[in-house]
């Protein structure tokens, strides 16, 4: 016998099949008059990294009477990648923390709907001849260098190294770890960077690093944390790729009473710049409250709030930075940045090459 | 089927079909109209999508081996004899299952040193350590409601110990064991955050991949080539379980009765042996993250134990890490609900000839699921309106279901399969009705299996941080969630800060895992009374 059961079940299966993607099919192009969402909010797509002072965030509301709605997704690679994937019907109005690694990946997959900040004359200099800056703002950036365990170095009576080439010495054989590039933000600057300073040559110059015995981890936490001498744990390596800003944020992060000194330094050269971008997403509910996101974003009130929030600097000029990062952040002259676009273009051979290199 | 099977039986696939329907099929058919072009299908073919697969799969053969190996012998200890510190045992086995990987690998660190290096051996040592629990909990559910006798009517014809165990006591457990070296399996070739963080080159697996060619290099038809490679390896090797577990022994599945240790001689030796080593393996990494949480500025101190209130309590960075232990104890609950639901009517389609049989393991198939792939079509599928579940607190639990419901799957069906159903038969002739006699047979192993799973699932929802770290979302993170930000920041606080958290994880873990299998005695107690 066969018995209905089954066939009324599968119907009643597709039924929540289809009404599940009707409801989210519904007007896959929904133009700003028809959305369902509140007039009075605006929604801010970022990453896990994104913090802001509370007072600050509520200044926003405050000035402009929107109510900010902050959702967070993952890294800022997978929030990239779902912000690629959703180009022009997009989960929220703006987004921030798109870096220059992933910028033009995103420009050319139509995340962004090109505005220029009315506060883009207050960037400094460098960034405001930024190609990029009609089209997207930046609000901060941040180097990566080599960190140093200044101790380490006083015990053992033996000078810091300074340069990338010291690095390949064998006085400082088995002291540096650094990330893998593959799944390391940090690490795939430190990548950058020598491929910046050494240009076709990079590649020797990391065989250079694995002959002297570099070690790679597969994340800034397990090689700060784990290997490096000053982490949490018992690390014994005294050199680590991390950023200019980690030995302030040392000190901010240190149990009371606060030490007077970090007991790491940065190496300021072969640093690589990352800057990190807000921007106005094609297809918003709300263009106009993103608008005022990313002007708000690049006021003093937030920028002079982003270095203790984020440890970063302020993409704004003439912002007074805290006391712990004028004395103990990293000042680099002449920070490495390569072009977007070359990036873009070489970066999944680089990483083919880099882990033919180094095995991995 | 047997005549006297009740007429809902033959429904039970609905609500689990339905669930994957909704949160794995629709989010992946989604993300696949999106990104299935021929790019990614000639990809498909090319090498570079299955360069990594042999040494994963050697990678996770040799995890599978070892932890069924080491799992068993807990098993038996703990689930067949009755000791004091017992049921503190069982529940701590769990214990290395929940903890995130990162704090794995951190107290690996610093257990080894850093001088251990990174690779194959150890990242199939984590491996181990973490599933060890499947093992113990799956095959000991089995296993505990073993009386022993016919072993024992064996010894007495003759029969050594050993062949006693392999002739009797094996062809019984061994769709548990199947059941779980699958598991333990699929979780080492699909491993993420182990293999990231402890491996080389020689350890990668198809996920990591995925991973970089997600969000590193945005390259969505590599990414798919990749993900349907996983998901075709991961489905064989379900399907080959199933297969292998087709034809079983039945029993009669007794309330549990335990024995207890034996007196003098080699048998008391050994097992005392394994559960020191038990306690030993699980406890050495959770001893090192104690220490940690109390050493600040290199004396002793109670300093991350009193500041745990305060830690950013002004910025929106990383809010209250009590309030995150509110989240995630809920989404804990609703996860082991959702689970225990869903996966409990999968698995009872395992009495069902035919294709509702497939049901239970089709419910399987989300652990081959690529979680950044499952994490960016749930993103595409739910976060737009009006099936926006970003503002709800829905999507997390969901998210955490979708993993657990396999391991329900995996807990109940085998034991459902090996008991013995003549009862039902013998019950209904005697005049009860379907329900009640399905419920006669079935109902003692069910009470049992289910709060087991309900522990696992548990379990997995406090630890999980892979799927759900893709999910967008708004308020207070999970615990897990948390332990990586503060550990993504130098300074002493955050690693401080963070051990804290993992200490009040795995005590939290060890109490509700303890409360579900204190409840399934009570319930197992009943059960022999009745």
């Amino acid at each position: 016998m066969r018995r209905p059961i089954p066939a009324i079940a599968a119907i009643a299966s597709l039924i929540v099949i289809s009404a599940c993607s009707t409801a989210s099919t519904a007007n896959p192009t929904a133009s700003p008059s028809v959305s369902v969402a509140p007039r009075g909010s605006v929604t801010l797509l970022t990453h896990d990294a994104f913090a802001l002072s509370d007072a600050v965030l509520a200044d926003f509301t405050k000035q402009t009477g929107l109510t900010l709605k902050v959702i967070t997704a993952g890294d800022a690679g997978q929030m990239v990648a779902g912000a690629v994937l959703a180009a022009g019907s997009p989960s929220a109005d703006v987004i921030f923390g798109v870096d220059n690694t992933l910028v033009d990946k995103a420009l050319a997959a139509g995340v962004f709907e090109p505005y220029e900040s009315s506060q883009s004359g207050s960037l400094i200099g460098p960034l405001k001849q930024d190609p990029n800056v009609s089209k997207v703002t930046p609000i901060d950036y941040g180097d990566v260098c080599v960190n140093v365990d200044d101790g380490w170095y006083a015990e053992k009576g033996l000078a810091v190294p300074s340069t990338l080439d010291d690095l390949i010495k064998p006085e400082y054989r088995d002291q540096l770890v650094v990330e893998d590039p593959g799944t390391s933000s940090p690490g795939l600057a430190f990548l950058l960077a020598t491929i910046n300073r050494y240009g076709d040559g990079w590649q020797d110059y990391w065989q250079a690093l694995a002959d002297n015995g570099v070690k790679v981890s597969g994340s800034w936490t397990d090689a700060y944390e784990g290997t490096f001498t000053r982490g949490g744990g018992q690390g014994d390596r005294p050199l680590v790729v991390s950023y200019a800003t980690s030995p302030p944020a040392e000190i901010v992060y240190a149990t009371d009473p606060k030490p007077e000194q970090p007991s790491t330094s940065v190496m300021t050269d072969g640093c690589y710049r990352q800057v990190e971008y807000a921007g106005v997403l094609a297809g918003a509910a709300n263009p106009e409250g993103a608008r005022k996101v990313v002007d708000w974003l690049l006021s003093d009130t937030v920028q002079a709030d982003v270095p203790l929030s984020m440890f970063v600097f302020p993409a704004r000029d003439n912002v007074t930075l805290p006391d712990v990062f004028t004395k103990f952040a990293g000042k680099v002259d002449a920070p490495a940045q390569l072009d977007p676009a070359t990036v873009n273009d070489g970066l999944s051979q680089w990483l083919s090459d880099w882990g033919t290199v180094m095995q991995r | 089927m047997h005549g006297t099977a009740p007429r809902w039986l033959a429904w039970s696939w609905v609500v689990p079909a339905a669930f994957l329907a909704c949160f794995l099929a629709y989010p992946l058919a989604v993300l696949a109209t999106r990104v299935a072009t021929v790019d990614g299908l000639t990809k498909l073919m090319s090498a570079t999508t299955w360069h990594v697969v042999p040494l994963a799969v050697l990678q996770a053969a040799i995890s599978t081996v070892l932890a069924v190996v080491i799992g068993l012998p807990i098993a038996n200890a703990v689930s067949r004899y009755e000791f004091r510190s017992r049921a503190l045992a069982q529940a701590l086995v769990t214990v290395p299952f929940v903890l995130p990987t990162v704090v794995v690998a951190l107290s690996f660190r610093s257990l080894l040193g850093s001088g251990v290096p990174q690779g194959f051996a150890l990242v199939v040592v984590a491996h181990v350590y973490v599933n060890i629990a499947v093992v113990v909990r799956i095959v000991g559910a089995q296993w505990a409601q073993q009386d022993g006798d016919f072993e024992a009517v064996a010894r007495t014809l003759g029969a050594t110990a050993w062949s006693a165990f392999r002739t009797v006591t094996l062809p019984t457990l061994r769709p548990a064991i199947v059941s779980s070296a699958s598991v333990v399996f699929v979780f080492s070739f699909t491993s993420l955050g182990i293999v990231l963080l402890l491996g080389d080159a020689s350890t990668r697996t198809l996920e990591s991949q995925i991973l970089r060619q997600t969000s590193v290099l945005l390259d969505f038809p590599g990414a798919t080539a990749s993900a349907l490679a996983q998901l075709a390896l991961v489905s064989v090797i379900l399907v080959a379980g199933a297969i292998a577990t087709r034809r079983t022994p039945r029993r009669r599945m007794r309330p549990v009765f335990r024995h207890p240790l034996p007196g003098a001689g080699a048998g008391r030796t050994t097992l005392l042996a394994v559960i020191v080593l038990a306690y030993a393996i699980v406890i050495a990494p959770v001893a090192a993250l104690v220490v940690s949480s109390l050493r600040a500025s290199g004396s002793w101190s109670l300093a991350w134990w009193t500041g745990i209130g305060s830690v950013d309590a002004s910025t929106s960075r990383i809010g209250s890490p009590l309030s995150a232990l509110a989240t995630s104890v809920g989404f804990a609950m609703v996860c082991a609900l959702v689970a225990c639901v869903v996966g409990g009517l999968a698995a009872v389609a395992v009495l069902t000839r035919g294709r509702t049989r497939v049901v239970s393991l089709l419910a399987i198939v989300p652990l081959g699921i690529s979680s950044a792939t499952l994490g960016l079509g749930t993103l595409l599928a739910f976060s737009r309106p009006p099936t926006d579940l970003r503002g709800t607190w829905l999507l997390v639990p969901i998210a955490h279901s979708l993993i657990a419901v396999p391991l329900v799957v995996a807990v109940v069906a085998p034991a459902l399969r090996s008991t013995d159903g003549r009862v039902q038969a013998v019950a209904a002739s005697l005049g009860a009705a379907p329900t009640r006699a399905f419920l006669t047979a079935y109902g003692p192993v069910l009470r049992v299996v289910m709060l087991a799973s309900a522990g696992l699932a548990c379990a997995v929802s406090l630890g999980e941080f892979g799927a759900a770290s893709f999910l967008a979302r708004t308020g207070s993170p999970t615990v897990p969630v948390q332990i990586v930000r503060l550990l993504s920041r130098p300074g002493e606080q955050s690693y401080g800060s963070a051990a804290v958290l993992a200490v009040i994880l795995v005590a939290l873990t060890l109490g509700i895992v303890l409360a579900v299998d204190r409840l399934g005695e009570t319930t197992r107690r009943g059960a022999a009374q009745a």
